[in-house]
C-alpha cells in the first residue's frame, strides 16, 4: 500500500480521533484530576467538537489553508495550554504543507516534525519533562528511523504509533516539570499524563484510520 | 453536581453578560470573553485575564485605578490568544500595554502570543508575571511558584501607576517592585466542581484542611486535621515570614476567602494574623478581607503580605473604583 492523504481523509480523521476523546471522558477526566485539575478532557473535547461542526467551512479551504483553521479554532475553543499548543502546532504544520493537494509519508513527517518544534518552542518544553511532547517526539523519532530504514509505508505507521505508544507510558515514571501536575509533591510519578494520552489517541488514531482506508 | 447554571459551556459568557447588566461602565465582548472600560482615558493599558472560576477576579478589577480590560478563559483554563489579543486592543490607548499574568505554564504561552500578535499590529505590550505563592519552591528550570491573590494588590499598585500618567516602563518597574514584595500562602477545607467536569476535583476529609493548596487545587504542602484559626494564622505566617523578611517594615495585609468561606472566619483569622504581625514588629497600614481571588465554591483562604516602601504606599491610598475594589 502507498499512503496518500486527501484533505477530505483528513477531515474524516478529525471525526475519527472526535469520536475517540468523547468516548474517553472519564479516564482522561480522572487522569487529569490526580495529576492537574480535572479540566483537560472537558476543553479538548468542546475543541474537537467545534472542528467539527466546522467541517463545512473546513471543506472549502486549501490543505495548508485548512491546517492554519484547525489551528485557529483549537486555539480559540480548547484555551489553556493544549489549546495554544496545538494551535501553534497546526499554524506551524501549515507551512509545511505549503501547496501540496496530497501527503505522502515523506510530507507527513515533515508535518509531524514541525508540530513537535512549535509545541516545544511555545511550551519551552522538552522531552522527558512529562507533557504531550513525549508522546509526539517518540512516535516522531520512530516514524524518522523507519522512513530512513526504507520500511514500507505500512511498517512506518505502525514505528509511528508505537513510538508514540511508548512515549505515552513513558509519561507514567517521569517527574513533571510543566504545567500544573509540577506542583504535585511528587511531581506525578505513577500516573500518565494526560496530554500525553490525548497525544497518543492523535496519533493512534491518524494511523488506524490510514491503515484501514 | 447543584449550580445555578443554564449548560456548562456557556457558564463564562453568561456570568459576563449578567456582570455588566449589574455594571453598565463596563462593556463585554462576547466570544471573546473580554470586559473592558467603557470610558477611555489616555494612559498606559492594564490587562489581566485567566481561568475563570477566581471571580471576582479578573473583570471585576476593571475600572479606574485598577485595569482597563480583563480577559477570561473557561473555568480554570486560560484565554486563548485571539481574545487577549482583544483586551490588548481595548486597553490600547497609543501609550502601550502592560498585561499583568499569573505564573501558569497555559497564561505564560497565551498572553505571550498575545503579545507577539499584538507588536506584529505595532502595538507597544510588555508584561510582568506573578508568582506570589509560597506554597510552591521557585524554580528557574520549570514552571515555579504560581500567582494567587496577591496578583491583585499588584493590579492595584499598576493601575494607580499608569492613572498617574506614568510611562510603560514606570508602570511595568511599579508592577515588578510589587510583585518582588509580596508573599501568599493559602490552605483548603473543601473541593470545588467544575461545571463542565460535575464532580469535586479532589477530596478531602471531614475534619482535614490542606495546608498551600492553589487555586486550581493543586496540592499543598501537608494535609492536617482542622486547626483552630490562631494555628492556622501562625502556619500561613509562618511560611509566608521564612520565605521573606518583613520584620521592622509596613505591609498591606489581604486575607482572602476562595469562595465558600464565611465573611465571619476571614474575619476571625484576620484578627489572628494581626496579633501575629504585631508581635514581630510588622507595622499594618492597611487591610483587605474578602473574596478576591476565589476558587469556584471552595472553602479556604489565604494570606498575602506586601511590604510598602513610600511609593508602593502611596500607590495603594490612591482612589479607585471597580466592581470588586473601592478605595
Amino acid at each position: 500500500m502507498k499512503v496518500e492523504i486527501t484533505k477530505e481523509q483528513y477531515l474524516t480523521y478529525i471525526e475519527k480521533v472526535s469520536e475517540k476523546i468523547a468516548s474517553e471522558k472519564n479516564y482522561i477526566t480522572e487522569l487529569d484530576s490526580i495529576t492537574g485539575d480535572g479540566d483537560h478532557w472537558v476543553n479538548m473535547n468542546m475543541g474537537f467538537q467545534k472542528l467539527i461542526s466546522s467541517k463545512s467551512d473546513l471543506e472549502q479551504l486549501s490543505f495548508n489553508q485548512m491546517f492554519k483553521k484547525i489551528g485557529m479554532l483549537i486555539m480559540s475553543t480548547v484555551g489553556g495550554s493544549s489549546g495554544v499548543l496545538y494551535g501553534s502546532a497546526y499554524i506551524k504544520a501549515a507551512s509545511e504543507i505549503g501547496d501540496a493537494e496530497i501527503i505522502d509519508l515523506a510530507l507527513l513527517l515533515k508535518v509531524f516534525e514541525a508540530k513537535l518544534n512549535g509545541i516545544m518552542e511555545r511550551g519551552n518544553a522538552k522531552p522527558g519533562d512529562k507533557t504531550m511532547i513525549d508522546s509526539l517526539y517518540r512516535g516522531v523519532e520512530k516514524f524518522k528511523e523507519a522512513i530512513s530504514a526504507n520500511k514500507s509505508d505500512k511498517e512506518v505507521l505502525m514505528a509511528f504509533k508505537e513510538g508514540a505508544q511508548q512515549g505515552m507510558q513513558d509519561t507514567k515514571e517521569m517527574e513533571a516539570a510543566k504545567g500544573r501536575a509540577y506542583y504535585q509533591t511528587n511531581k506525578g510519578v505513577g500516573h500518565l499524563d494526560p496530554g500525553a494520552v490525548t497525544m497518543y489517541y492523535q496519533i493512534e488514531a491518524l494511523v488506524d484510520f490510514l491503515l484501514t482506508s | 453536581m447543584k449550580k445555578i447554571i443554564n449548560s456548562p459551556d456557556h457558564v463564562v459568557s453568561e456570568m459576563l453578560e449578567g456582570m455588566v447588566k449589574c455594571h453598565p461602565e463596563l462593556v463585554y465582548f462576547k466570544d471573546v470573553e473580554v470586559v473592558a472600560r467603557k470610558i477611555k482615558t489616555k494612559k498606559v493599558g492594564l490587562v489581566s485575564g485567566g481561568g475563570s472560576g477566581h471571580e471576582p477576579a479578573h473583570a471585576g478589577y476593571v475600572g479606574r485605578g485598577m485595569l482597563d480590560a480583563a480577559v477570561a478563559g473557561n473555568v480554570f483554563a486560560s484565554p486563548s490568544p485571539d481574545r487577549v489579543l482583544k483586551g490588548i486592543e481595548e486597553a490600547n490607548q497609543g501609550e502601550g500595554v502592560l498585561l499583568i499574568i499569573k505564573n501558569y505554564s497555559g497564561d505564560i504561552m497565551n498572553f505571550q502570543m498575545a503579545k507577539e500578535l499584538a507588536e506584529m499590529d505595532g502595538a507597544n505590550v510588555d508584561f510582568v508575571v506573578v508568582k506570589d505563592d509560597v506554597a510552591v519552591q521557585d524554580s528557574t528550570y520549570s514552571t515555579g511558584r504560581r500567582g494567587i491573590a496577591g496578583t491583585v494588590l499588584v493590579h492595584k499598585i499598576a493601575g494607580a501607576k499608569a492613572e498617574q500618567g506614568a510611562t510603560l516602563e514606570e508602570v511595568k518597574a511599579a508592577a515588578a517592585k510589587a510583585i518582588a514584595n509580596i508573599r501568599s500562602m493559602g490552605m483548603a477545607m473543601s473541593s470545588c466542581t467544575l461545571p463542565g467536569v460535575g464532580k469535586p476535583s479532589f477530596i478531602l476529609g471531614e475534619n482535614e484542611i490542606e495546608i498551600g493548596m492553589g487555586i486550581h487545587g493543586e496540592p499543598g504542602i501537608e494535609k492536617s486535621e482542622i486547626l483552630s484559626a490562631k494555628e492556622l494564622a501562625d502556619r500561613l505566617v509562618d511560611k509566608i515570614l521564612k520565605d521573606f523578611d518583613y520584620t521592622n517594615s509596613e505591609v498591606a495585609v489581604m486575607i482572602n476567602g476562595l469562595g465558600a468561606t464565611p465573611l465571619m472566619e476571614l474575619y476571625i483569622l484576620n484578627n489572628e494574623v494581626e496579633k501575629i504581625l504585631s508581635s514581630k514588629n510588622i507595622s499594618i497600614h492597611k487591610t483587605y478581607v474578602g473574596n478576591f481571588m476565589t476558587s469556584l465554591e471552595m472553602s479556604g483562604c489565604s494570606v498575602t503580605l506586601l511590604k510598602l516602601d513610600d511609593e508602593l504606599k502611596s500607590l495603594i491610598d490612591a482612589p479607585c473604583d471597580t466592581p470588586a475594589f473601592k478605595g
